[in-house]
């Protein structure tokens, strides 16, 4: 029933900020300058041609209308036809997402990677804890752009170990079951795919992963000295458990609620940094993508990744609290 | 169990006398680069089997002790000396050999139940990290007492009452069969009936299996109840040590006779001011020489202050630490007793001269976050109250009973969900908190906090009247000049009261104001409430869970069960002649020296779902089929029509009122 009752809430938070985002980027496009008609047919277009084509786009009809009309659209999936590439965004979406996400993921898989090494080194005071800890706050202090470009004079540039840019450098990679070509080359036994999509990966995922790395990792550090300083831990200890058996036994479990909603926090942030990184590596995903609709004004494309980000957002939030609640027993979903 | 003592450093001997010593044992922590010494050479021996009574007021280095012999004492710690446990030196053993002796020798209970156990593991596992196994965890569990202990296996922590966990506690500390149960305030966050029963088990846990205690308390009545010997410490040394009937009742030190005689106990004279030790415990960062009570002592010579006295037997197994000889000890009073503390005789009350009049007030909660999931928690269900004008009425009940709501919704911090609070003359009634540091602004100098509530009167009258309330509390003008965090615990507890009476309010609503204070500071506040109330004729409403208190602050006792009242009388009545079965178990469970308390079994029903008909009924000894009838309707009755006598069970006499037997502490 709880679960049930959760599942409602969420997709009711998930349906109003859909909604809003939809607003947002509507109004947005009002008071944008640039005209998507002239964007289409180009600055010798006749007036009636461009009559015409704004009868097609319905631009002549009131704004609620036209507003009306896009959510009535977005119910059934449909969130109208490029401008640019004069495909359904849907279609678009479909063949852009899998790089997003596999980008995205594979940057927050480093990003709780360093996290947690960060963290455990600087509570157990491992050797070199306070030289990775500068590292890694040196890294998150430069803009993730620069960090690419940095990352690409470095390793492809100087060192040619890794390549800069695109997905993958092998010519007849699988297409298909899963499109993310980490998977897909293990899936198709071709583990030379997978290795070279991960040399892809590599560099603008760690670029999109040091910022939030550090900020999960220093809510996580500070969280399990917390609790190594808690009461119950003394009465651990006068159990005469050893500090391994407490730390992994007692205290994580207890941490991790605060460094999983960081988490959530940052995963927002992360969405910009991938826009971002993707141009600077070239990565064929949704980052590409909106920044060849901005220029020409194509608001049914830039609307499409608005909502899918807004609404991949309020799932993983959800995904957080599901976490949490199950890391605390005293904190039902 | 990774830590395991190599065979050959297992105390096989099992004719050992002494369980643990400590040896001249010194600790000293540093703090903002300032040295605190909290123990300064201490040597005592717990003996096998014996449960040894820890006492001494706050900051005197008792948990620093305990948790010493536990090799718990932290890094930061400099320690010198020996805190031997079955012959090993856990200052200088490694971790892995204070582990090892941690599981095989020592078992502890500490103060906090909740904290102490770890909210995200179910119970079973946390007993059985210690125990071993599942199978062993289960019986330990059903051996300290927690019913259906099966099911509680699964439980996490917050799904068990205060006593559950403590039992919990006590099932991981014996576990193993250790030699040694460090129990450091193990009852201080229980109720007092359910604290009755935690100290029943631990006594009865030592007779099964024959451990040794040390019992850590800042209650003497406590001590009493359940020790064989009792160590009394002083600024991180040894005053007293002997047969807790000795200590207790025939005290050689000048510092046990002064706690003995300023303690509250239901038998402390209420006509006079309680005798209150003079002054304040000394700082442990900057230590004097000589002996560390001599500033507070009535028998002080100049050698006090150069020579540190040393443990000497005084009786045979009684030693105490003091240069005076025992005759002179004993022969003078060492407490300074002043005026009046409460009216002897509570006064009818008229209704309409009433100051604070309360009449069937109603307050719920919904508890439980997130939408339709809220359960209702039935805090207050129809209290009906009047305090006249001068009157203190003191408010008792355990945790949950709805007493501090009640205080909140009579100081218009909470607004009832029925029923009519009324206050005489419309001026608002002021409140003193039992955290009293936290509701100071702790940048505002005194003289601002006190200030602000005369601001607009003229400099230099605003001046006068903060001089003026200082001094009605009883402190020096100079303390206008310093902030809340540079003053101490009392201190800071007469700025609240300076601010609450600055402005005479018509009543003073008190929560708790000395639970966290020592012995003799709770009796110098309870005599400041007193005169306070006299000189400036308010009003007073005073919540407290401690019947002793109740008994001198107040005329009246309301005491208070699952959000209603269910006795109210003189307070004298209430405490020596009680009525209700409650209010009878409740005076029964305070421990007192020479008591043997009677124990209420079970636990407090919750508010959450109050029992039908009388709420107390699964409690209660004297129930009848018809005392959980829905239909009960149970009201506070008149015992023999009497206006300050009314109680509510249906089993009770009410023809006539009984007689107050005043209760005399044995030995005192
Ligand atoms: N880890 C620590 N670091 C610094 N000072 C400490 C530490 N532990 C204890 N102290 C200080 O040592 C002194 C003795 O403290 P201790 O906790 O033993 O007192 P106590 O007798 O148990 O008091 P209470 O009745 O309040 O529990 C105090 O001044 C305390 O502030
Ligand atoms: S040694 Fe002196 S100051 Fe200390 S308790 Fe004895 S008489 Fe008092
Ligand atoms: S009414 Fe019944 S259950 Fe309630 S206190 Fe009286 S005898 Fe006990
Ligand atoms: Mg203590």
């Amino acid at each position: 029933m709880t679960q049930v009752r959760f599942v409602g809430q969420r997709f009711a938070a998930m349906v109003i900020i859909v909604l809003a985002l939809a607003a947002a980027v509507f109004a947005l496009q009002k008071m944008s300058p640039l005209d998507p008609v002239h964007a289409r047919l180009g600055g010798q277009a006749s007036q009636g041609a461009i009559a015409a084509e704004r009868h097609a786009l319905g631009l002549d009809r009131p704004i609620v209308t036209q507003f009306g009309h896009y959510l009535a659209g977005l119910v059934h999936g449909d969130l109208g036809d490029s401008y640019r590439t004069r495909r359904p965004v849907t279609t678009d979406l479909l063949a852009y997402v899998p790089a997003t996400a596999e980008l995205a993921a594979t940057g927050l898989i480093i990003a709780l990677v360093l996290a947690i090494a960060f963290a455990f080194a600087s509570t157990l005071r491992v050797r070199g804890a306070g030289l990775f800890r500068l590292g890694l706050m040196l890294g998150a202090s430069v803009p993730t752009f620069l960090l690419g470009v940095f990352g690409i004079l470095l390793f492809y540039q100087h060192f040619g170990w890794l390549p800069a840019s695109g997905r993958t450098s092998i010519g007849n990679a699988p297409t298909g079951p899963t499109h993310l070509l980490t998977l897909d080359g293990l899936l198709h036994g071709r583990p030379d795919v997978t290795w070279d999509a991960l040399k892809h990966l590599l560099m603008p995922a760690t670029a999109i992963a040091l910022g939030p790395a550090v900020a999960i990792g220093r809510v996580l550090r500070s969280s399990l000295e917390g609790e190594l300083s808690s009461d119950y831990v003394r009465t651990a200890r006068a159990k005469g458990r050893s500090e391994r058996q407490i730390l992994l036994g007692h205290v994580v479990r207890n941490a991790v609620g605060a460094a999983v909603s960081m988490t959530g926090l940052q995963v927002g942030l992360m969405f910009a940094g991938v826009l971002v990184v993707e141009q600077v590596f070239g990565w064929p995903g949704l980052g590409l993508y909106i920044a060849e609709s901005i220029p020409v004004a194509d608001f049914p494309a830039i609307a499409g990744v608005t909502l899918l980000l807004g609404s991949a957002y309020v799932v993983i939030n959800a995904a957080v609290d599901v976490i949490q609640a199950a890391a605390d027993p005293r904190i039902r979903v | 169990m990774s830590a395991q003592l190599a065979p050959e450093d297992v105390l096989t001997d099992e004719g050992y006398a002494v369980v643990a010593t400590a040896e001249d044992l010194h600790v000293t922590f540093r703090r903002n680069g300032k040295a605190i010494h909290a123990l300064r050479g201490i040597s005592l021996e717990i003996r096998r089997g014996e449960i040894l009574g820890l006492v001494g007021e706050s900051g005197s280095g008792k948990s620093v002790l305990g948790l010493t012999l536990l090799g718990l004492h932290g890094a930061g710690a400099t320690i010198s000396g020996r805190a031997t446990v079955r012959g090993r030196d856990m200052v200088s053993a490694t971790d892995a050999e204070r582990r090892a002796v941690r599981v095989a020798h020592l078992g502890a209970v500490f103060q906090d139940p909740m904290t102490s156990l770890n909210p995200t593991m179910r119970v079973g596992r946390q007993v059985a990290e210690a125990a071993g196994s599942d199978e062993e965890a289960l019986r330990l569990l059903r051996l300290v007492g927690v019913p259906e202990a099966e099911s509680r296996m699964s439980a996490f922590p917050h799904e068990l009452s205060g006593g559950l966990r403590q039992r919990v506690m006590i099932a991981m500390a014996v576990a193993g069969n250790p030699d040694l149960v460090i129990a450091d305030e193990p009852t201080t966050a229980l109720d007092v009936t359910v604290q009755a029963q935690v100290l029943r088990l631990l006594r009865t846990l030592r007779d099964e299996l024959g451990c040794s205690v040390l019992m850590i308390t800042h209650d003497l009545g406590v001590a009493a109840q359940i020790a064989d010997r009792v160590a009394v410490m002083y600024a991180g040394r040894l005053a007293e040590l002997g047969e807790s009937d000795a200590v207790l009742r025939s005290s050689a030190h000048p510092y046990t006779l002064g706690l003995m005689r300023s303690r509250l106990t239901l038998g402390v004279d209420r006509t006079r001011a309680l005798p209150a030790l003079p002054g304040e415990v000394p700082s442990p960062a900057a230590p004097q020489p000589g002996c560390a009570f001599s500033p507070r002592c009535s028998v002080a010579g100049p050698d006090c202050a150069e020579t540190s006295p040393e443990p000497v037997e005084v009786e045979p197994g009684h030693h105490s630490a003091c240069l005076r000889p025992l005759a002179v000890v004993r022969s003078t009073d060492t407490v300074s007793p002043v005026a009046l503390t409460a009216r002897a005789e509570p006064a009818g009350i008229d209704q309409d001269t009433a100051a604070l009049s309360l009449r069937s007030v109603v307050k719920t909660f919904g508890v439980g976050k997130g939408f339709g999931r809220k359960r209702t928690l039935h805090a207050l269900r129809g209290v009906s109250l009047q305090v006249a004008q001068g009157e203190s009425v003191a408010l008792v009940g355990e945790s949950g009973s709805g007493k501090s709501t009640l205080l909140r919704v009579a100081a218009g911090l909470e607004t009832a969900d029925s029923g009519e609070v009324e206050l005489s003359g419309g001026s608002r009634p002021q409140m003193v908190f039992q955290d009293s540091g936290a509701s100071l602004t702790p940048w505002m100098t005194v003289e601002q906090i006190l200030g602000e509530r005369v601001r607009d009167l003229g400099r230099a009258a605003r001046a006068a009247k903060v001089r003026e309330a200082l001094s009605l509390v009883g402190l020096p003008a100079e303390v206008g000049a310093a902030r809340a965090t540079q003053l101490s615990g009392g201190q800071r507890q007469r700025v609240c009261l300076a601010r609450a009476t600055i402005v005479p309010p018509p009543v003073l609503l008190c929560d708790e104001p000395t639970s966290a204070l020592d012995v003799s500071l709770a009796a110098s506040v309870i005599n400041l409430i007193a005169r306070l109330r006299r000189e400036l004729g308010m009003s007073v409403l005073f919540v407290t869970h401690d019947l002793s208190v109740a008994r001198v602050v107040a005329d009246r006792i309301a005491v208070m069960y699952l959000g209603q009242i269910v006795e109210i009388g003189a307070s004298d009545r209430v405490t020596s002649a009680p009525l209700h079965p409650y209010t009878r178990s409740l005076v029964s469970a305070v421990p007192d020296v020479g008591l043997t308390p009677v124990i209420l079994p079970g636990e407090p029903a919750s508010p959450l779902n109050p029992p039908s008909g009388c709420a107390f009924h699964p409690r209660c000894a004297d129930a009848t089929e018809s005392c959980q009838d829905t239909e009960l309707g149970l009201r506070l009755q008149r015992v023999a029509n009497d206006d300050v006598d009314r109680v509510a069970c249906i089993n009770i006499d009410l023809s006539h009122v009984p007689t107050p037997v005043y209760i005399t502490p044995k030995g005192a």
